[in-house]
């Protein structure tokens, strides 16, 4: 199997580029490459510029946030299938958190000005791209929503 | 009116038919009650309004004295005869009698370790209601359902109930605030006396219904009614009948009422209604109760007292994270779909008999009978009939037990061995609760996290008063418990099924015994997969069993935390996020969930989008409880009381009042 059927094989496990079509599919496999990192390591850091856009096939990354006087709180891990580094696709095209493998990873990444612009250049790959962006970070933001509900306190959460 | 043989006593001629009894000679009905031992209840002037109170004579009763109803209003007016049940009703009603305001039920007692818990004797003396008009016998028949006929009664009632003789007193005349013709209460009493009487100018007719009714007629000095006075008596009905007219049409006034849940006039009234709750006092059949505990300067010993509660009090659908009802639009919404809609599921008749005292005694004038005619008429619903599978219940009565271990689950988290239960506990099943009790504390509903040979579990996270207690509890000390309550989660619909559980928090408590059933007995499921959801790391129950299960026993255990340090390599984020992307099917699955309310809201919509179907996804709600057996009142949601008809529903039973506010 060549490098670029491997990337469509591996695009395919992932509930983010289910049901893309054959060419957005070709597409997205000459942009990107195939990434791997062990445990511990740091991928990006909260407020720098978000260079590359990731799709996580294997492995997880904690997506941490620096809280002072209380360390670094992971706030939300990023599982197979879904997508890291969405801020590569928006601007100001800086991370929003600080991401770190806590098993050894593999990932689709993409530069992310070469991906912007193809998106600029390629409506179809853009129509077929930005939707499910939208919905990754839709998901997000609606799990954040709840979670900050503090659900499963003992104590009522008042209001402020 | 029919016509009765009456059996002969003494010398008197046999009556056939009603007889006729001079208005001075109620005096000897009066004479004969008290002379056989019982208290005579009647209508009697006070503070301005005729009550029901203890009579002995003529003299007490309201002679020639009638009143005049309005929204808010009630004046008492000097009439133009001697009429002795001249008025309509007050502000009292029987079940002040039946049902008292502040009854003892239980008396606890702590000596060191050890704990016991007595019932209150029931000691009550019988009495007579003379004067009881249509809408109060119709009332006492709904709180006789209410409290003896379903599957747990109400000794305090039945022993109460048992001892009442019924002077009823057929109505002659009407309030503007009646309405009992709508709700096919009245105005004419037809049964469930024992004896009758109709006023006339002279006196009254009097007619038995029951042996005892027919005894005391025979030693009345009655003689037989004459067929003008019989017509008269019936003609005089017959107008109160055509005075009330029919202001609330009740055909379809349940499906109408609940498909309203979201009509604007509720938050209207809201802002007329002040939440006082007087409408519920002075409602006859209104039963909820609250439990008080009055302990000595020790503490050692404690009295539980019952005592009248209302769905207006702002904490009565309160429980550790919030009230259910916090707004005035949900307790209104409450109380009006409860009396003349969900009571019809519950009990089978309208909770209203339309006596109109929560018109005359609101003290804005709200009238109930604008409100349920403002309401559009909408679809109807066809209500499901809920699964009521109660094991048992020792009611009023709290059977100790002895803790003999204690485990610290999490911080504020603790599981209490417990031996020594009550037998009926054997037979309890997955999913059932207890009404746990220590003396000065109001008992709680505790899930039974465990069951074992001789004892339970329960798993109970310290959030107030009496949950603090509880979990400071040592090896040795004992609690009082009642139970098991509740029905169960269905497992035998999980044979054979592919089954998930999705639970957050401390809700995996309740769905732990449905743990141990599927690894006692692991062939007859298919797939298991439990998703467990928990504040932090530190906040998740059972880790060993969660691990053995997992390893040993074939079940996928997913994890998920809402935040953590960086020692946490598992996965942090909500409970849905572990399978709203997974593989699997849901078509022929089960889901059991347990959480906090929101929480399994969010869980039932993803799981009905990966195809389990609404009667399959089975959630257990969280209510304030004080009795466990559907008499107190507080857990009740629509058409179920929680404690009772649930905890655990599909989300097909519960339709859209799940996830409602201020349901």
């Amino acid at each position: 199997m060549n490098e670029t059927a491997a990337l469509i094989a591996a695009l395919n496990t992932s509930w983010f580029a289910t049901g893309l079509s054959e060419k957005a599919q070709t597409r997205l496999a000459e942009l990107g490459r195939r990434f791997t990192a062990e445990p511990g390591t740091e991928l990006f850091r909260e407020g720098e510029t978000s260079d590359t856009f990731g799709i996580l096939v294997h492995g997880r990354v904690a997506l941490r946030t620096l809280v002072p006087e209380r360390g670094d709180i992971t706030i939300l891990t990023v599982e197979p299938g879904d997508v890291y580094l969405w801020s590569a696709l928006v601007p100001p095209y800086r991370a929003s958190s600080t991401g770190t493998a806590i098993e050894p990873i593999e990932a689709i990444v993409f530069d992310g000005a070469s991906l912007r612009a193809a998106l600029r250049e390629d409506c179809e790959l853009a129509l077929a791209l930005y939707p499910r962006v939208l919905v990754a970070v839709a998901r997000r933001l609606y799990a954040t929503r709840l979670q900050m509900l503090d659900l499963f306190a003992a104590e009522q959460v008042k209001s402020w | 009116m029919v016509i009765r043989t009456a059996p002969a006593r003494g010398h008197r001629p046999v009556l056939e038919g009603p007889g006729f009894l001079a208005r001075a000679d109620l005096q000897v009905l009066i004479d004969l009650l008290r002379e056989d031992g019982r208290r005579v209840i009647g209508p009697t002037v006070s503070d301005g309004a005729i009550v029901y109170d203890e009579i002995t004579s003529l003299d007490d009763l309201p002679r020639g004295i009638g009143d005049e109803q309005a929204p808010g209003r009630y004046r008492l007016r000097r009439r133009n005869d001697e009429r002795l049940f001249g008025y309509v009703v007050g502000p009292t009603a029987f079940k002040k009698w039946t049902f008292p305001p502040l009854v003892p039920l239980t008396r606890a007692a702590k000596d060191g370790h050890r704990v016991t818990f007595s019932p209150e004797p029931i000691d009550v003396p019988p009495v007579a209601f003379l004067g009881a008009r249509a809408c109060d016998l119709a009332a006492l028949g709904v709180q006789d359902t209410v409290f003896t006929g379903t599957a747990f009664v109400d000794p305090d009632y039945a022993a109460r109930r048992a001892k009442v003789f019924l002077v009823a007193v057929q109505c002659t005349t009407a309030a503007a605030t009646c309405f009992c013709t709508s709700m096919g209460t009245g105005p004419e009493v037809e049964e469930g006396y024992d004896l009758l009487l109709t006023e006339l100018d002279g006196g009254f007719l009097v007619d038995a219904d029951s042996a005892a009714g027919r005894a005391m007629l025979a030693r009345l000095p009655v003689r037989p009614a004459a067929a003008a006075e019989q017509y008269g008596a019936a003609a005089t009905v017959a107008a109160v009948r055509a005075r009330i007219g029919d202001p609330v049409p009740a055909a379809g006034l349940h499906d109408r009422l609940l498909a309203q849940l979201d009509h604007p006039r509720w938050a209207q009234v809201a802002e007329r209604c002040i939440t006082c709750g007087n409408c519920t006092l002075a409602c006859p059949t209104c039963f909820c109760t609250t439990l008080s505990q009055v302990t000595d300067l020790t503490g050692r010993d404690a009295t539980m007292y019952r005592s009248w509660d209302s769905c207006f009090s702002p904490g009565f659908a309160k429980v550790a994270g919030g009230s259910f009802r916090s707004r005035p639009r949900d307790r209104y919404r409450q109380w009006l779909t409860h009396k003349f809609a969900t009571w019809w599921d519950q009990f089978g008749s309208s909770g209203c008999v339309g006596c109109g005292r929560c018109i005359t005694w609101c003290p804005v004038g709200i009238d109930v009978r604008d409100e349920l005619n403002a309401i559009a008429p909408a679809v109807p619903l066809v209500p499901e009939a809920p699964i009521v599978e109660p094991v048992a219940a020792t009611p009023n009565d709290f059977v100790t037990a002895r803790v003999v271990a204690t485990r610290q689950e999490t911080a504020d988290t603790t599981t209490l061995t417990l031996t020594g239960t009550d037998p009926a506990f054997a037979k309890g099943n997955t999913g059932q609760f207890a009404m746990v009790a220590l003396p000065g504390f109001p008992p709680l509903p505790i899930s039974i996290s465990r069951f074992l040979p001789d004892g339970i579990e329960l798993t109970i996270r310290g959030a107030g008063p009496a949950t603090k207690a509880m979990c400071a509890l040592q090896v040795g000390e004992q609690l009082g418990l009642r139970g098991p309550l509740g029905n169960n989660w269905p497992l035998d619909r999980a044979v054979g099924r592919d089954l998930v559980i999705v639970t957050g928090g401390i809700g995996l408590a309740p769905l732990r015994p449905v743990l141990h059933a599927i690894v006692a007995d692991r062939r007859r499921f298919g797939d298991v997969k439990l998703y467990y959801g928990a504040r932090t790391p530190a906040d998740l129950l059972y880790r060993d069993e969660l691990e053995r299960w997992s390893a040993r026993h074939g079940i996928e255990v997913s994890l998920t935390v809402d935040r953590a340090g960086p020692e946490w390599t598992g996965r942090v984020g909500i409970v849905t996020h572990l399978f709203d992307q997974a593989a699997w099917d849901g078509a022929n699955m089960i889901a059991f969930v347990c959480g906090p309310e929101r929480m399994m809201q969010a869980t039932s919509t993803t799981l009905a989008g990966r195809g389990v179907p609404a009667s399959r996804i089975h959630v257990t709600l969280e209510r304030h409880m004080e009795c466990g057996i559907g008499l107190c009142g507080h857990c009740q949601m629509g058409k179920y009381f929680v404690c009772r008809d649930g905890p655990v529903f599909s989300i097909g039973q519960l339709g859209d009042i799940f996830g409602r506010e201020g349901i």
